[in-house]
């Protein structure tokens, strides 16, 4: 144990001796001292290649209306989750939503003849294209799946709730 | 009927366990009855969790009707006879934080080292099983109707417990998510830090990934401090408070070595832990030879997990990169091309660095990283809309080979389903030299209707090592009840723990092998 803290003292000794060094005050945070390693390697990571062909570009994002043909919960192929398959003027597309349950815990559902219109990106999972549904809306229901970067709500979107709605949930119990 | 003998000998030590855990005791089936012949000295009894330990994990929980991120840290005490004596934890959960003390609880803890665990506080009592690798480690998830989540446990060393003992440096990974009134996006945060033993925290560098928008390297903000709990928790329990990273966390100490963290900022949401940092001046030459690799997080399919492994130069260039990355089922496996990376470690001699590397066919794959020690370091990946982390460790350098890999492992994994429901699985196995196994696991699989909980189910399979072993192994599992198979790949560490990913393009799961005495 006392060697541990010795160890640990002599690794804060040396950082504080590597951060005068650098140029950091001691007692201070490195702040200025790594700025020119920060740059650096900001410009790196800054350098890096656009986005692999399966995730989210908002700058993509397209509408689609068409009639429901299918609506699978539980999908085979990726995404894993809730899958539409809509007909389109120009074909039919595959339409991810994310987690059922979210859907449901928004009253919201889809049955095969309905028209429904998706905002969102086409991706490519496995070889295949499917449509990111970001929004969508049946008649005068709407609902937004992802955030505006492309990442799903269900993921927690309960932590958005009003504080009353909070309280009262909390209020009803059960074990935490 | 050729199978028959094969299922014959796979099932002989499944049964052999299970009346080890029935004679034993242990698992969600309770202490058995006894008779026949005495067996042999169990290695793991209620007496293997006794002291102090601190907890951490993370999934999902049932909240106004929906799925909701949650995470819980904390330290229970068993007294190595089945009871919970005492314990403190931190929630952050739909409704906000909260700080909670455990007032008793149960467990029990089978031959082969798997068990079950109550732990009750004012609200009522939670669930879980774990898996111990050894009397201070082990794997745990939470397996309640409305709440899945995984996570693991190491035993607290109460020395260590004091403002002056955990000085000095530390990286850390942190997770979750941040939420605002309007949105909510996934988030990753790591870095380093020096605490000075008294409170204060210089030195302190961070990158963060909320959403895929990267911050580049920056400093802690001002108001950067940790401190132990004065009121008695801190030297009772370990636990305490700090900012990082211009974060608010609880937290709680395993030992001078490791820290676990909890994010208090609600509704936003991050766990994770720190880990001491080797007293090194770090540069390129602080990479150097196998290392393997695991991560996991979300993008815009939601969950992805990526492991695979790379060989470093020590002078910034990185070959042999294998990858299996599960884009929630969107499967990409490298390499398809040629593929060729290089790395850089920060000037400033922090551990901080970048690494790429290129396939021809699938594409460049960018992450950051700090390093911990020239043996591992905590990863993060930085494409576009991809937030995803994890760690990196040096591979064996002594042959691979399915007797050198033989033993007894405990295993945690955590996913979604096709549904895109988490799923969290612990359990034991125990691979032969022949490289097949068998054991058992429980499970615990999200609904907002109807959760499933499984326990002791049985599984059985095989590891086949590719070449000389530090590549992408097969690891095929198979589900008794329900019938399921899992494909995996496995990427091997070295002796003592094993990465694996979960290739099948209808779930995501990944998780860790960590081998028992």
């Amino acid at each position: 144990m006392h060697l541990q803290n010795c160890g640990k003292l002599a690794s804060y000794l040396l950082s504080s001796v590597l951060a005068l060094s650098i140029g950091a005050a001691p007692g201070t945070n490195a702040g200025a001292a790594s700025q020119s390693v920060a740059e650096e390697r900001s410009a790196r990571v800054a350098s890096r290649p656009v986005a692999r062909a399966n995730v989210y570009e908002a700058k993509r994002e397209t509408v689609l209306e068409g009639t429901v043909m299918s609506y699978t919960e539980n999908s085979q192929s990726a995404p894993t989750g809730a899958h539409v398959m809509l007909r389109t003027a120009s074909g039919s597309v595959d339409v991810h939503l994310g987690p059922a349950t979210y859907l449901q815990s928004r009253h919201f559902s889809l049955v095969a003849g309905e028209s429904v219109r998706f905002a969102g990106v086409s991706v490519l999972a496995n070889g295949a294209s499917v449509f990111l549904a970001r929004t969508a809306q049946k008649g005068n229901q709407f609902i937004t799946v992802r955030s505006p970067r492309g990442f799903l709500l269900a993921n927690g979107a309960a932590r958005m709730l009003p504080a009353a709605e909070r309280a009262q949930i909390k209020q009803q119990g059960g074990a935490r | 009927m050729n199978a028959r003998p094969k299922i014959v000998a796979l099932c002989l030590p499944t049964f052999l366990a299970l009346l080890a855990a029935a004679c034993g005791g242990g698992g969600h089936g309770g202490n058995g009855g006894n008779g026949g012949p005495p067996p042999p000295p169990p290695k793991f009894s209620n007496g293997s969790l006794s002291g102090q330990y601190a907890f951490s994990m993370n999934g999902t929980e049932l909240c106004a009707g929906q799925g909701s991120f949650f995470a819980r840290i904390g330290t229970f005490t068993a007294d190595g006879h089945g009871n919970i004596t005492n314990g403190l934890e931190d929630l952050n959960v739909c409704t906000g934080t909260d700080i909670l003390q455990f007032t008793g609880g149960k467990y029990s803890i089978g031959a082969d080292g798997r068990g079950s665990l109550s732990l009750t506080n004012s609200t009522g009592t939670t669930n879980y099983s774990i898996s111990l690798a050894s009397s201070t480690q082990g794997t745990v998830a939470q397996v309640d109707p409305t709440v899945t989540a995984s996570g693991t446990l190491q035993r607290q060393n109460p020395a260590t417990f004091s403002n002056a003992a955990i000085g000095g440096g530390y990286v850390f990974d942190f997770k979750g998510v941040e939420v605002t009134s309007t949105t909510v996006d996934p988030a990753s945060i790591i870095g380093r830090y020096d605490a000075d033993g008294a409170g204060g925290i210089v030195n302190g560098l961070f990158d963060s990934n909320i959403a895929g928008t990267l911050s580049g390297q920056q400093s802690f903000p001002s108001g950067t401090f940790y401190q132990m709990d004065t009121n008695g928790d801190g030297t009772g329990f370990g636990r305490g408070t700090a900012n990082i990273a211009g974060r608010n966390f609880a937290f709680y100490v395993v030992d001078a070595t490791r820290i676990k963290f909890i994010g208090t900022d609600f509704p936003s949401a991050l766990a994770g832990d720190a880990f001491a940092q080797q007293n090194a001046v770090f540069n390129d030459g602080s990479v150097r030879g196998d290392y393997a690799f695991l991560i996991d997080g979300l993008n815009s399919s939601s969950p992805i997990t990526t492991a695979g492994r790379f060989t470093a130069d020590g002078a910034g260039n990185v070959t042999d990169i294998f990858a299996d990355e599960n884009n929630n089922g969107a499967v990409t496996l490298l390499p398809q091309g040629t593929v060729t990376g290089t790395y850089a470690v920060d000037a400033n001699g922090f551990g901080g660095g970048s690494l790429t590397w290129t396939d021809t066919t699938a594409g460049t794959f960018s992450f950051i990283f700090y390093l911990i020690s020239p043996t591992q370091a905590v990863f993060q990946e930085t494409d576009s809309n991809i937030v995803s982390d994890g760690v990196f460790a040096a591979q064996m350098t002594s042959p691979i080979t399915s007797a050198s890999m033989a033993g007894d492992y405990a295993f945690v994994l955590s996913g979604v389903n096709s549904g895109g429901n988490e799923q969290d699985f612990v359990g034991q196995l125990t691979l032969d030299p022949s490289a097949s196994f068998s054991g058992l696991l429980d499970s615990n699989r999200f609904a907002t209707t109807t959760s499933q909980q499984v326990f002791d189910v049985l599984i059985n399979g095989s590891l086949t090592l590719s070449g000389n072993g530090t590549g992408a192994n097969t690891l095929n599992v198979t589900e008794v009840s329900p019938a399921d198979t899992f494909h995996f790949t496995a990427y091997i560490v070295d002796q003592n723990r094993i990465f694996i990913v979960c290739t099948d393009t209808n779930r995501v799961l990944s998780g860790t092998l960590t081998r028992q005495p």
